[in-house]
Parts: structure tokens; C-alpha cells; sequence
């Protein structure tokens, strides 16, 4: 067996791109500092939020509630859950923490209705930050940003892409398809451009939102 | 001298700031602060344009987007940017500005000998050539020639653009008096509020009227006190230089901001847009959109030197130019009395001409007391000159409209300044379906003063008709706190005071076309539209030959066309028009309103979807991998798929040939992570498949895969793919890479709205799975070295099961499905290493010396198997009958399947459909045109009847030989032995002139019994 074989190498869907090499500590000279998070886990759950049989074991199961207020967000102990439509949430973790996590929600829900579907190779979460951040956002998407504050979160368009983009202390978090990272990136790159633009270090998942003020 | 400079401290102009400037190709001085209109104008220039049918000279007319005349190309190269108004364009040190009409040059025009010959231009010119062929052929070329004005740039647009969003609770358009206190209404009751204005300071026809006070304060200093109070507001946002150009239902504008022009090219920030397009989505929306003077129709009333004379009070006030030294003012109302005070203070000679035989004494008299000569009852019959007006023929005129015998006279003048009233900006009101009214007692189409509440529109100021200051700061503060109050604030009380010292407004007299003296048609041309040459007489000429909607009347005379879109011109058109018609104007109304108000450039409706981030490029995780290997891309859908490999300078037939060999004789490897991946489940999985897909699916057992027709309503073939079975309740589907997201949406579609009852859940995970098809009778070998802990035996792993294992030390589902025919097997992983087991895959086959292969060969492949395509092969009127694919649909399965029932219409049972077949050339070199149409016999007579067409067509390698698909008139019958026996299998394939003979034959060209995937 060869040595590629034995040492898999795991690439986020920018990898190619060498972000890592251009990253540099961010500073107020540039107004947007942009990067890729470091591999997460996403898990897909769906289940009925109406149906208590299915809540509360899948809360026990995380160690969080699954929020059911439209468009918002649950963050603890590095994992997020993000509302993404009444039957469906998105969970953001550290990679390692993913097959555990699906395990234990596998095992909770057994015989209940629900799907739990690993789709971390699906997603990346981009991150934008800097003084100039919500300026590029409103550049890019349609989505009013005063109301993304918070535990906010929306699915909505980006370019002519897709991203679900919620608020981050100091800035905002973006989950894309794989598919359309690079496009998305060039898009966000693009529009931050009058503002300067950098490459921050690779961060991990998504932080708790600052309270609203 | 025609055209001097004044200096004054009201000017926006900086005297101090001396700028150089060029037009066609003369040098000259402006300041900052001038546009290149009031930079001309101060130059004495007056010819600056030929008109677009006659060749007449043409000067400045108007101060801003009304302008139909001076449009200019600026700067030359990659930048250049054609048909700008001049009036529009904000000077800057080194400008270049040409002209855009003229031909050879300005002052010799080649057209304006044509004028002896008018009379067999006359409207509908264009159209009445059509009626002879001959002559529309002979004569567009000319025409084509003639027209137009600017030159489109040749070179790429070196300039950026962007696209800015904006959320606000009350957007106010239009930064004049009326928009001021409406925003400063709005930012006091604690709203965030957006106020736009396209000049580059706010202050709109205040500017133009520095002497006017509003409670007491001169213009200019309760421009700055409003001014400053909003830019100092957190919620308050003042785009300045920023049309807004549509407005759109829900309360959305667009509106572009030249956030450079005003830059010379070389000082202008390349990291920066040259415009942004904003579009703003506004909870309420004041209109404060103002009115445009429209000017007097007369005799030569084009003449250079022959302007609104808002127009000319414009370029003194603002811009310290004074545009003659003898102005004669032709008007019918009070406007232009103000404006004519601070000319004759500012030296000029004036005459006004006054077409009412009454006025306000005092008007008249203070007038007189600044020296100027008011004549009443008077019009100009006719202007004279030719590249400059030099005076003016004056008549009287009765109460009644009667050219009176005595009086007239014969004004010597540099310039000529006209007004007939005021025309409100009603266009964004009008974008999203409002209709102007026709306000007799003000002469003007206004919008309703209650503009449309219940859809968030207020109107404010002169767009209602409330002309005068005073009447339209009252009327502001009202509608202003009427949006405040809807939006749930508190009604604001101003602690200033909003009287002006304006004297009372008198009536205008009704008139539009003046009379000369001669019927329409045999006096001097007296114009209506300058942009488009059309004259009074062109109106009428319409109508009597019986164009009666003025819409009609529009088209055939070109009446409001072209980049000033009929501001000027189109309520004296419709007036004119009514006239002719007999009919009074609300009976004639207005043509449409439609965006743009102003022209927008290309780049800025692109904004950032342009160059790379044009449209999405999807990638496979592989994707550096097929560049490393020197991969050629074809687009399919967004996704970009490796399309062929060619090796040492092969071309794509030689790649494929190469290509498909290795696929048949040893292993090959394809990229098919593009396909749509669907996780399902639910303990009604099984049902809701059935439901879905023709087959059944209530037996397939875990590990095992099944091939699935997905149905529209009509029983037509939309999409087709791989189904595994996960688990009981556990399902993944693939399907057409093209067909992803509409499978996914049509799914989501029926389960929610008619089978929400069914346990079942479907998500999307085409990202997340990586797929890299390993193909070939060598495939297995390959496999073994990667994959340990996966019996990969034929006996155990069987074609259409899946397993999953470990495969280059990544956990994999690995499927062993073939749509190439031979042994295969895909393999799946986590995306994020994707990359990692296609790099493990293609070491671990080195010594098969594996070929990675592309869709070009992945589709000769499937054809050589006759699988078809679903897009190519079909076309959405194939049935799975068509495709001779029974074997794919289960009418026995229980409960029913979506488009079964459409089975049974007789359309679609009929036997003697369109269906797919096989073809073979009878020359086996010849590689048939896809689209090639299908002809029974050939030679034969035109009109061919048409029995299909070819579907696919391909060298194929393996058969050293060319193949085909295609439907065909009941071509499975064709092709069976009492087919072939009536030679009934032999037809024809015409393209191009040529036919080829081919036989009908089963689409299954290799391996019909399936041998080679089932070892």
C-alpha cells in the first residue's frame, strides 16, 4: 500500500488556494480580514419541531437545545446549532467531535422520525471580520443586515450562490456548499477590495454571539 | 462674445481653481466646479451637435438629464464612454471631450444639405421605405450610417463596478428644497433615512434661486443648515451624485451613484468602483423628484443659443456663466421673471416676451425697475441664425390665440430663453404602474399630491404641481409627517419657520405650439423632440394619416425617444397631439414611463458579476488534481467537469480514442462527484420512492442498488440515476448532474404539498460525497490495493451491490455500477478527502497504467451501451416506452407513481411514437451530425416529411467504427426482424444538404449481453 494511502490527507474546499501562507495577523490598515475555518464537522438533522419525542432526546443527545425560533442560533462548548427551517437544523462542530456526536443523536432518536446526515464535506464556514465587514456583506448580499445580530441567522444568497451567514463577535460567519466556496470567495474578495483586504488565520467553529445591545 | 463668465459668491464655482479641457479637439478653460455644458457655454461656444435627421446645428438646451442636445463622447480609449450629456458631465483638469454627431465635422455637415430636401423625410420615414423593399434595402445602409451618435468603447472596460444593498425606513429621492425638509422630517421623527440627488450638492433649483429666502434665510444658508444637520445623523445616509433611475414594486429603488467620473482617468482609484449601483429597499419612499421647465415650440427653436431659460438662470446662478449679453425670455407664465432680475443685475440686456396680454402689475413693474423690456401679448413667430441664434421674429397675439396685424417686431439677440411651465419628474412615480393626472389650472401632468400611501409612495414638492416654494415646503411638511406617522413615529413640529418671500403666482396662459401666422407645415420648423428631429408638423402629418393613440403617434415619429427620454418634449408633444386630435389631453394622456429614468452603463448593472465572478463555477474536490493532469474543462450546468485529458498535444478525438480503449481494455478513472446526491429516510422511504419512480423499490435490499426513470405528470422521462439501498429506511439516490437541484425541489415539492404524511426525510448531499468512478476489467485490481477490508470478489460484491469499507484509509461507500458497460466500481468518500484517495487511486492503478478520462469519453462509453442521456436523449416527450425501456417501469407495484396515469392517454399509448433507437451508417466512416434529421427516402422531394432526428453521435473506438442514437417514427418496430424484412430499417440522415443512409439497429452496439460487467 502506498504512503498516500496510510496518511489521508483531509482538505477544507479551499485548500488550494494557500490561504495559510497568505494568512497574517489582522491589523486596522485593512479594513476586511477573510479566511476559511479549519475542518468542521456538519450534521444535518431534521426531525419535527413539534414533536416532543423527537426534541428532547435530540437536545439531550447535543447538550443543546435545538432552537426553534426561526433564524436563530445555539452556540456551547464548541458546538452551534443553527435553525435552518422548521424540520431542520444544521450542527457545527470541531471535525472529531462529529462521528461521536452523530452516534449519540443516532442512538437517541432510534425510532423516532428524524434523518442525521454527516455532511461535513459539504460545507466550510468562511469567516469575515474587520472594521468593513458588514460593508462588504451589504455589498454581496440582498439580506438586511441590521436584523442579522445576535443569534441571528439566514439562509440567503450570495451573488448567485447560496450561504447561511450568521453574526460573530467582530464580524459575521458564512456556511457555503463546497461546490460554490471559491466562487463565494472571489465573489466576497472582489467587493472587499476598496476597503483592503487580508487573510486572517484559520479559525475553528462558530463562537456564541455577542448579546445585542 | 456670446457666452461670458459672472462671477458672484452664490456660484458653485471655485474661480480660484483654473481647469484645462478639450472639445473636438479645441482647448479651452473651466473651473472646478463647472459641468462641461457651463464650461462650454462660458467659452462662447454655442455649436456643439448636428441633429440626428437634418444635420442643424445644435447647441446646449437644458441644465441637466433634460438635456436632448449636447451629447459628447469623453475621453478616448479602453475608457471612453459615448453619449454623455454635457450638462451631466462634472469638469475636470485635462478633459477630453469630442463630439458625437457631424459628419465630417461640426461646422460642415453633410446631412444639413438634405434639409432643401425634408419634405421626403417626413415622419414614419423608415416605415414608409418598408412599403417598397427596394428602397428600405437601399436606403437603411445610408440610414444605419447617419445614425446613432457616440461610439461604443472597443476595448475592455478597465473600470470596476459594484452592487450596494440597503435597508431604510424612508428613502427620500431628490435633494432639493422639498427633499431637504422631507429628510430632515423623517431624521428628526428618529427614522433611518436615505436621501439621494443626482448633482453633487444638495440643494436641487435652490441653487438656481439664491435670492429667495425661507423663513427669512437666504437659500444658501438654509441649504447649509439642512445639509448639515443630516450629515451629521447617525441614521441618516446622503448618497450625492446618485440618480435613482427605476422604481419597482415593494418599495424598491435602484438608483447609480458616479462615485468617479468626476476623477480624471489617470487619479482615479482602480481599487474602487467608477459607479455603484445601489439598491435600496425603503418602507416608504418620498418622492421629491421636482419638475423640468419645458420650453415654447417656434420657428428654428433649435438654434444654438435657444434654451430653457431655467436653463439660463441655472448657469448664472450656479454656475457663474452668463449665456448672452442680449436675452430675449419668451414665456407664458411667471417663472422666469426671478431668474431674468438676477440676469439683467448680472449685465445682460433682457427682453421678455410674455405670451399673456395681462400679468401681476407688480411683477411687471419690479422687472421694469431692473431695466428689463416686458413685452406682453407677445410670442416669437421665429427665430434666426444658423450655428447661432441672432435674433427673433416677436407677433402679437389675442386673448384667443389670433395673430394680431399690428405690434411684432424684430429682437436682435445672443441668446434666447423659452418657458412653458414646468413639467413634474413623474417618472419614478409612474415606474411600477402610476399614472400622472393632467392638472389644467397648472399645465402639467402631476402626480396625486396623496401619491400611494398604501404602497409606501409619497410625492412632495413641485412633482405634485406645487410650483411655488412656499406651497411646496407646506406641502412637504405635511406628506413628510403623514409617512412619519405611518411608520409609527411622532408628528414632528419644525422649530424653523418655512415662509418664503415669493410673490403670488398669476396664471398661465395655456399655449404650447406658438402661431406664426402659417399653418402647420409652412413656416419654419418649428421642433418638438431635439434629439429626434421631430417637428410640430411631424405630429400632425401622424395624425392625419390616422395614427390616433399617442402611443402610435410616439413610435411613428420618434416622439420622446433616446437618451433624454422626452423630458423636454413630451408634454408638448401631447399637447400638440390633442390639438391635432381635437381632443383635450387627459383624453390623449402620456405614453409610458418605463426605467431608466437616465442612462445606466452595462459595467454598473454587472457590478461584480462580471470577468471571473461572472456566474458560479462549481468545483469537485479533484479539481487540482484534473488541472495537475492537464485536464481540458467543459461547463455542465454551473459545474466545471474535467472534459477530456489530451497527452502530448493530442486533439479531443485522439484523447477519447485513447481514452475510451483504456476504459475497455484495462482502467480508467472518472471524476463523478458532479452527479446529485439525495440522503433519504424514513420509515416511508420505500412508499415514497415508489411514488416517485417508475420501478419498484419495495424489495431492494440493503447493499444493493437499483436503477431508477424519474417521471414528470405527462408520464415523460425528467431524470434518471443510481438508487442504493442504505438501510430499510435508508436510501441514497443519485441523479443527473444537471437535474440536482430540480429533483431535489421536485421531491420537497411533492412531499409537502400532497404527501406530507409520509415519514420521510431528503437532504441534499451532493457536496459532501466525492466520487471517483474506477472503470475498466482492471478495475477490481486497482481496487484490491487500496480497499482491505472490502471482499471485492465477483462472487461476493456483485454488480448493483455497494459496500462499505475502508478505501486509502478513508472510511467509503464503494458501489459497483457501471455506466460504461464494463467492470466498475465508484467510490465515495468525505469530500475533504477526495482529493487524497483520487491521488491513491491513481498510484494504486499506475501499474495498469490508469487513465483519467473525462465526459466526452464517458459519453461515447454509455452510447456504445446505448444508456442514454436524459437531456440529450430525450428532450422531455419520451416516454420510458419511447426509450424501449419497460424494463425500468413497474405497473404491478402497488398504489400508483407519478405520471403513470398518463400511460393510458392516447397520445402516449400509441405505438407508432418517437422512439430511440440505434443507427449505423452504411458508411461506417462517416460520424453523423448530431440534430441530423431523419427522411425515409433520399433523393426526394422537398418538403421532406421529418421522422426524428439523431440524438447522439460518436467515432467508437472499441468498434472502429462510427455509432448513433436517435428517435425515430415507430423506430422499434423498424428495427425488429418484420421491419428489417419490409426494409423498413433503412432510412436516411440529412444535414447540411447531405444525406447519409443508415440502418436502424438496437442502441446496444457493445456487449448486448451484458457480459463485461458482470465478472
Amino acid at each position: 500500500m502506498s504512503d498516500t494511502a496510510t496518511k489521508p490527507r483531509l482538505e477544507t474546499p479551499l485548500a488550494h488556494l494557500g490561504l495559510a501562507a497568505r494568512a497574517e495577523k489582522p491589523d486596522t490598515a485593512r479594513g476586511v480580514w477573510a479566511n476559511e475555518a479549519i475542518p468542521l464537522s456538519v450534521t444535518v438533522l431534521r426531525g419535527l419541531a413539534t414533536d416532543a419525542a423527537f426534541l428532547a432526546p435530540a437536545t439531550e443527545a447535543l447538550g443543546v437545545e435545538l432552537p426553534t425560533a426561526p433564524c436563530t442560533r445555539v452556540s456551547r462548548d464548541g458546538r452551534t446549532v443553527l435553525w435552518i427551517s422548521p424540520d431542520e437544523w444544521m450542527i457545527v462542530a470541531d471535525r472529531e467531535q462529529g462521528s461521536d456526536l452523530r452516534a449519540r443523536l443516532a442512538k437517541a432518536l432510534a425510532g423516532q422520525r428524524h434523518q442525521i446526515v454527516d455532511n461535513s464535506g459539504g460545507f466550510t464556514l468562511l469567516r469575515l471580520q474587520g472594521r468593513n465587514a458588514r460593508d462588504v456583506l451589504a455589498h454581496v448580499t440582498v439580506f438586511d443586515l441590521d436584523r442579522l445580530r445576535g443569534d441571528r441567522v439566514v439562509g440567503t444568497t450570495i451573488g448567485k450562490a447560496t450561504a447561511h451567514i450568521f453574526a460573530e463577535p467582530g464580524g459575521y460567519g458564512l456556511i457555503v456548499r463546497r461546490s460554490y466556496a471559491e466562487y463565494i470567495w472571489a465573489f466576497i474578495e472582489r467587493a472587499a477590495r476598496p476597503y483592503g483586504f487580508g487573510v486572517a488565520p484559520s479559525g475553528g467553529p462558530p463562537v456564541a454571539p455577542a448579546p445585542v445591545t | 462674445m456670446t457666452g461670458s463668465r459672472y462671477e458672484h459668491e452664490n456660484a458653485r464655482i471655485d474661480f480660484s481653481r483654473s481647469l484645462s479641457f478639450s472639445f473636438d479637439g479645441r482647448s479651452y478653460r473651466g473651473y472646478e466646479g463647472d459641468t462641461l455644458a457651463s464650461a462650454l457655454l462660458a467659452n462662447g461656444v454655442r455649436m456643439m451637435a448636428r441633429s440626428f435627421k437634418y444635420g442643424r446645428p445644435r447647441g446646449i438646451v437644458g441644465a441637466g438629464a433634460e438635456e436632448p442636445n449636447a451629447l459628447v463622447q469623453v475621453e478616448r480609449g479602453a475608457v471612453t464612454i459615448p453619449n454623455l450629456k454635457a450638462t451631466q458631465v462634472e469638469l475636470y483638469d485635462g478633459l477630453r471631450a469630442f463630439r458625437t454627431s457631424g459628419s465630417p465635422s461640426l461646422s460642415f455637415d453633410l446631412k444639413s444639405f438634405v434639409g432643401p430636401f425634408t419634405r421626403f423625410m417626413p415622419a414614419g420615414f423608415y416605415y414608409k421605405t418598408f412599403h417598397v423593399p427596394w428602397m428600405w434595402r437601399a436606403i437603411e445602409p445610408v440610414i444605419r450610417k447617419a445614425a446613432g451618435y457616440g461610439e461604443a468603447p472597443r476595448d475592455p472596460d478597465p473600470d470596476i463596478y459594484d452592487h450596494v444593498h440597503h435597508h431604510v425606513d424612508v428613502l427620500v429621492v431628490g435633494g432639493g428644497a422639498a427633499g431637504l425638509l422631507a429628510a430632515t422630517i423623517a431624521a428628526r421623527a428618529g427614522l433611518h433615512v436615505m436621501l439621494l440627488d443626482e448633482q453633487k450638492e444638495l440643494g436641487g433649483w435652490l441653487r438656481s434661486a439664491p435670492s429667495t429666502t425661507i423663513g427669512g434665510l437666504p437659500a444658501r444658508t438654509w441649504i447649509d443648515a439642512r445639509t448639515s444637520e443630516l450629515d451629521g445623523l447617525a441614521q441618516v445616509t446622503v448618497l450625492r451624485r446618485t440618480s435613482a433611475y427605476a422604481l419597482h414594486d415593494m418599495g424598491l429603488v435602484e438608483a447609480v451613484e458616479q462615485r468617479q467620473d468626476h476623477v480624471a482617468p489617470d487619479g482615479r482609484d482602480a481599487t474602487a468602483p467608477r459607479q455603484r449601483l445601489h439598491r435600496i429597499r425603503a418602507d416608504r419612499i418620498v418622492l421629491a423628484t421636482g419638475a423640468i421647465e419645458r420650453p415654447l415650440v417656434f420657428g428654428n427653436n433649435d438654434l444654438p443659443g435657444i434654451l430653457t431659460a431655467a436653463a439660463i438662470t441655472t448657469y448664472l446662478n450656479r454656475y457663474g456663466v452668463l449665456v448672452g449679453q442680449n436675452i430675449l425670455l419668451q414665456t407664458n407664465n411667471d417663472g422666469v421673471y426671478d431668474g431674468a432680475i438676477d440676469l439683467a443685475r448680472a449685465g445682460a440686456r433682457l427682453t421678455i416676451a410674455d405670451a399673456r396680454s395681462e400679468i401681476d402689475p407688480g411683477r411687471k413693474s419690479r422687472a421694469e425697475a431692473s431695466g428689463i423690456d416686458v413685452r406682453t401679448g407677445h410670442v416669437i413667430a421665429h427665430a434666426f441664425g444658423w450655428r447661432a441664434v441672432k435674433g427673433a421674429k416677436l407677433i402679437r397675439i389675442g386673448a384667443d390665440g389670433a395673430v394680431l396685424p399690428d405690434g411684432g417686431d424684430v429682437v436682435v439677440c445672443d441668446a434666447i430663453g423659452s418657458s412653458g411651465g414646468l413639467s413634474p419628474t413623474v417618472h419614478l412615480y409612474c415606474h411600477d404602474g402610476g399614472r400622472p393626472q393632467w392638472d389644467e389650472n397648472r399645465l402639467a401632468f402631476v402626480v396625486p399630491e396623496a401619491g400611494r400611501a398604501a404602497a409606501g409612495i409619497y410625492c412632495a414638492g413641485a412633482v405634485t404641481g406645487a410650483f411655488a416654494l412656499g406651497e411646496a415646503l407646506t406641502q412637504t411638511a405635511k406628506v413628510a409627517n403623514e409617512a412619519v406617522v405611518a411608520s409609527g413615529k411622532s408628528r414632528v413640529t419644525l422649530d424653523f419657520d418655512l415662509a418664503t418671500d415669493e410673490l403670488a403666482h398669476a396664471p398661465a396662459r395655456r399655449i404650447f405650439r406658438l402661431p406664426d401666422g402659417e399653418a402647420e407645415g409652412h413656416g419654419k420648423k418649428a421642433f418638438v423632440d431635439f434629439q429626434n428631429d421631430v417637428t410640430a408638423a411631424d405630429i400632425h402629418l401622424a395624425v392625419r394619416e390616422n395614427y390616433r393613440s399617442i402611443e402610435h403617434i410616439k413610435r411613428y415619429t420618434a416622439l420622446g425617444f433616446g437618451t433624454d427620454q422626452g423630458k423636454l418634449s413630451n408634454v408638448n408633444g401631447f399637447a400638440i397631439a390633442a390639438d391635432a386630435l381635437g381632443k383635450s389631453i387627459p383624453e390623449v394622456g402620456t405614453t409610458t414611463y418605463r426605467p431608466a429614468y437616465s442612462p445606466v452603463t452595462f459595467g454598473t448593472l454587472a457590478g461584480a458579476h462580471a470577468d471571473a465572478t461572472f456566474e458560479p463555477k462549481r468545483y469537485t474536490a479533484m479539481h487540482p488534481s484534473h488541472v495537475a493532469r492537464g485536464a481540458l474543462f467543459e461547463p455542465v450546468g454551473q459545474w466545471l467537469r474535467p472534459w477530456y485529458f489530451p497527452k502530448d498535444g493530442e486533439d479531443l478525438d485522439a484523447a477519447v480514442r485513447r481514452e475510451c480503449l483504456a476504459a475497455r481494455n484495462s482502467v480508467a478513472m472518472m471524476d463523478a462527484s458532479t452527479l446529485g446526491k439525495i440522503d433519504l429516510k424514513g420509515k416511508d422511504v420505500r412508499e415514497f420512492l415508489n411514488r416517485v419512480y417508475a420501478n419498484a423499490w419495495t424489495q431492494l435490499a440493503p447493499g444493493k442498488c437499483r436503477y431508477g426513470l424519474m417521471l414528470d405528470e405527462n408520464g415523460m422521462v425528467m431524470d434518471d440515476g443510481v438508487t442504493a439501498c442504505i438501510a430499510d429506511d435508508h436510501f441514497l439516490m443519485t441523479t443527473t448532474t444537471g437535474g440536482a437541484a430540480r429533483v431535489m425541489t421536485w421531491l420537497e415539492k411533492w412531499h409537502q404539498t400532497e404527501w406530507p404524511d409520509l415519514d420521510v426525510f431528503m437532504t441534499s448531499v451532493t457536496d459532501h460525497w466525492a466520487t471517483a468512478s474506477v472503470v475498466g476489467p482492471k478495475s477490481r485490481a486497482v481496487l484490491e490495493k487500496v480497499c482491505p477490508d472490502v471482499d471485492l470478489s465477483p462472487s461476493a460484491f456483485k454488480f448493483m451491490d455497494w459496500r462499505e469499507g475502508t478505501v486509502a484509509g478513508v472510511p467509503a461507500r464503494v458501489f459497483r455500477i457501471s455506466f460504461s458497460g464494463e467492470l466498475a466500481f465508484e467510490v465515495n468518500v468525505d469530500a475533504g478527502y477526495g482529493r487524497h484517495v483520487w491521488e491513491a487511486l491513481m498510484e494504486a492503478g499506475r501499474a495498469f497504467d490508469i487513465t483519467p478520462y473525462g465526459t466526452e469519453t464517458m459519453h461515447v462509453l454509455r452510447a456504445e451501451k446505448g444508456f442514454i442521456i436524459v437531456g440529450q436523449d430525450t428532450d422531455g416527450s419520451m416516454t420510458p416506452l419511447d426509450l424501449d425501456m419497460a424494463w425500468a417501469v413497474s405497473m404491478k407495484k402497488p398504489g400508483s407513481f407519478i405520471g403513470k396515469r398518463s400511460f393510458a392517454r392516447s397520445d402516449t399509448a400509441r405505438t407508432d411514437r418517437k422512439q430511440l433507437v440505434g443507427l449505423l451508417t452504411d458508411d461506417p466512416d462517416v460520424v453523423l451530425q448530431e440534430g441530423a434529421q431523419i427522411i425515409e427516402s433520399w433523393p426526394a422531394a422537398l418538403p421532406v416529411p421529418m421522422l426524428g432526428h439523431v440524438t447522439s453521435s460518436y467515432w467508437s473506438a472499441t468498434l472502429g467504427r462510427s455509432i448513433a442514437m436517435a428517435v425515430v417514427k415507430d423506430g422499434i418496430a423498424r428495427r425488429k426482424p418484420d421491419g428489417v424484412a419490409a426494409g423498413r430499417d433503412i432510412v436516411y440522415a440529412w444535414a447540411g444538404g447531405k444525406a447519409h443512409k443508415v440502418k436502424i439497429v438496437s442502441p446496444v452496439f457493445v456487449d448486448p449481453e451484458g457480459a463485461r460487467q458482470n465478472v
